[in-house]
């Protein structure tokens, strides 16, 4: 372990190599990722009135559990295997999955629903955003689920105590009040970056209402039922029931962060 | 009236908050640094001179983050993204800043700034200034500290490389600026349209000290605006990681002169303004129940 008194301090938000313009030469591009559509397929765009996105795992989680809901489509990073990932979708599967809330065939489903279970590297943020936000699917509002990240954070996170926190789109800001969520908003000095962050980007610069909702912990019992209850708010005839039958053995299968602290350097 | 800006990105998206033509003329511009002096500094200047928000710049090279307005003097829940456009104007000039609040994507750093030069010249900017930090770590070769700190500069002003209004203010030249040396030939290569000398890309395993200089993302913005036909000013300072709201004041007094953008015009009566987003800079404060 490194000495904490002597070590030079971490950057400010960005690596040693981010200052380096002679850091090592780009490597071939990558194929662009792209969203693949079950039969028959949906006349393109989709135009939703809601699409909600969950990242975080409580959402990930109540997604799961929702019982009527129909898989439209999963969107591919061509760079991230798929092996390991089950025939029916599961919770453990490395996949982003698209659901439509309505089972009739309209093209132009009412909520679309996108569990995003596998880890999208920043700098793919922007084209995966792209799709779901303007490109094949171009919502009337947005709404996206994830954790607060530590890291950026500047405020105080205890393990003891739930929070929660939004960012709103402009166009959001304009909207009655009594349709918009009623959080405070994301402390001013701390940043949410990764796919959730080029997401409400995407959905401010294309004048799209847009709320991004952060909650901490990160995997807690009582976050699920904040944001189960956050989501019947929204969609009134989300079925949510299913999703306290199987919380006492959500912990259990989060068991790799209740267990983080086997993990610390202390230890090694 | 000067003609400053700061430059990037594919789309401008002036239409989310006002539809109005953004006629400033005068830029200034932040790259990543050490110590984030240079956003540091920019961030001082809107919120002293109270600059409006006229726009997001969209570049899909720049990595994503969000988060609430940074200037205050409440959390009022505007949006804040990776690279936003302000603009300053009073009788005299107008300026816009342009904050940069995350790194570009590593493999795509110059096709970033190839955007960014791009929209700086079809804009009709004439001069941008660019606000960075150097390391005081590194190898100084003309570094005197007995006058105390020192902001430098390089500028393309006179075929001289010097910059008389620079030097009247006291701004030092980067001596260890050589338009010959090779890496900074090479950046001039990577963004001159008409370059006929093949240069070769050195790999981070060749670069020796004196290469520091051309390896920060300030130069390659330079040699970016250089390209287009841009007067350009690099404003810089040397600094370490830690507490750098002094570096940040030093380089937005600098920026300040050299624009004219005087205190006693700013709309708080002459004082500078913290943003209200430096209150949090350093976390939270400890818990004392643990005592």
């Amino acid at each position: 372990m490194e000495d904490v008194l002597t070590e030079n301090p971490p950057p400010s938000r960005f690596f040693q190599e981010d200052l380096n313009n002679f850091a090592s030469p780009p490597p071939e591009p990558l194929p662009s990722p792209f969203i693949v559509f079950s039969n028959p397929k949906p006349e393109l765009p989709l135009k939703p009135s809601l699409l909600i996105i969950a990242l975080s795992s409580p959402s990930l989680y109540i997604f799961h559990t929702l019982p009527s809901k129909t898989l439209i489509g999963t969107l591919i990073i061509p760079e991230l295997p798929f092996s390991g990932n089950t025939v029916e979708p599961s919770l453990q599967d490395k996949s982003c999955n698209i659901y439509s809330l309505s089972d009739n065939n309209n093209n132009n489903n009412s909520v679309l629903l996108v569990s995003v279970q596998l880890p999208v590297p920043p700098e793919r943020s922007n084209l995966v955003s792209r799709l779901l936000v303007g490109q094949d699917i171009v919502p009337a509002r947005v709404i996206i689920l994830d954790s607060i990240q530590s890291r950026n954070f500047r405020g105080r996170l205890s393990p003891d105590e739930a929070l929660a926190a939004k960012l709103e789109t402009s166009s959001e800001k304009k909207a009655a009040a009594t349709s918009r969520l009623s959080l405070d908003y994301f402390p001013s000095g701390s940043v949410i970056d990764g796919l959730s962050a080029s997401l409400l980007s995407r959905c401010q610069l294309k004048n799209i209402r847009g709320t991004l909702v952060v909650s901490w912990p990160e995997f807690d019992p009582s976050v699920v039922r904040f944001v189960g209850a956050l989501l019947k708010s929204i969609v009134p005839s989300l079925d949510i029931k299913s999703v306290d039958k199987d919380l006492e053995k959500y912990s259990s299968r989060t068991g790799l962060k209740r267990d983080a602290w086997l993990d610390s350097d202390l230890y090694t | 009236m000067l003609n400053i800006f700061i430059l990037q990105c594919i789309n401008i998206y002036y239409n989310i908050y006002r539809k109005k033509r953004v006629r400033a003329y005068c830029n200034i511009e932040v790259k990543l640094s050490i110590g984030n002096v240079g956003q540091l500094a920019v961030d001082l200047l809107v919120s002293s001179t109270g600059a409006d928000r006229v726009g997001y710049l969209d570049d899909p090279n720049l990595l994503p983050c969000v988060g609430n307005d940074a200037y205050g003097p409440l959390p009022c829940g505007e949006i804040a993204l990776p690279l936003e456009r302000v603009l300053y104007e009073s009788s005299s000039t107008a300026t816009t800043l342009a904050q940069q609040r995350s790194p570009v994507a590593k493999v795509l750093h110059f096709f970033y700034l190839y955007n960014i030069a791009d929209l700086a010249a079809s804009s009709g900017k004439k001069h941008v200034i660019v606000l960075s930090s150097l390391d005081f770590q590194r190898p100084q070769h003309n570094l005197n500290m007995s006058r105390g700190p020192q902001v430098y500069y390089l500028s393309n002003a006179e075929a001289s490389e010097r910059d008389d209004h620079c030097e009247r203010l006291g701004f030092g030249r980067l001596d260890e600026y050589d338009s010959e040396e090779r890496c900074w030939k090479y950046l001039s290569s990577v963004f001159e349209e008409n370059c006929k000398e093949e240069l070769t890309f050195h790999s981070e395993d060749e670069l020796e000290d004196i290469d520091y200089y051309p390896s920060l993302p300030f130069a390659a913005l330079f040699s970016a605006f250089k390209a287009r036909g841009l007067k350009v000013t690099c404003l810089l300072c040397y600094c370490s990681e830690g507490d750098n709201i002094p570096d940040a004041f030093f380089l937005a007094e600098a920026a300040s002169k050299l624009t004219s953008l005087s205190p006693d015009k700013f709309h708080g009566g002459g004082k500078w303004q913290i943003p209200y987003s430096w209150k949090s800079m350093y976390g939270a404060s400890p818990d004392m129940s643990m005592f």
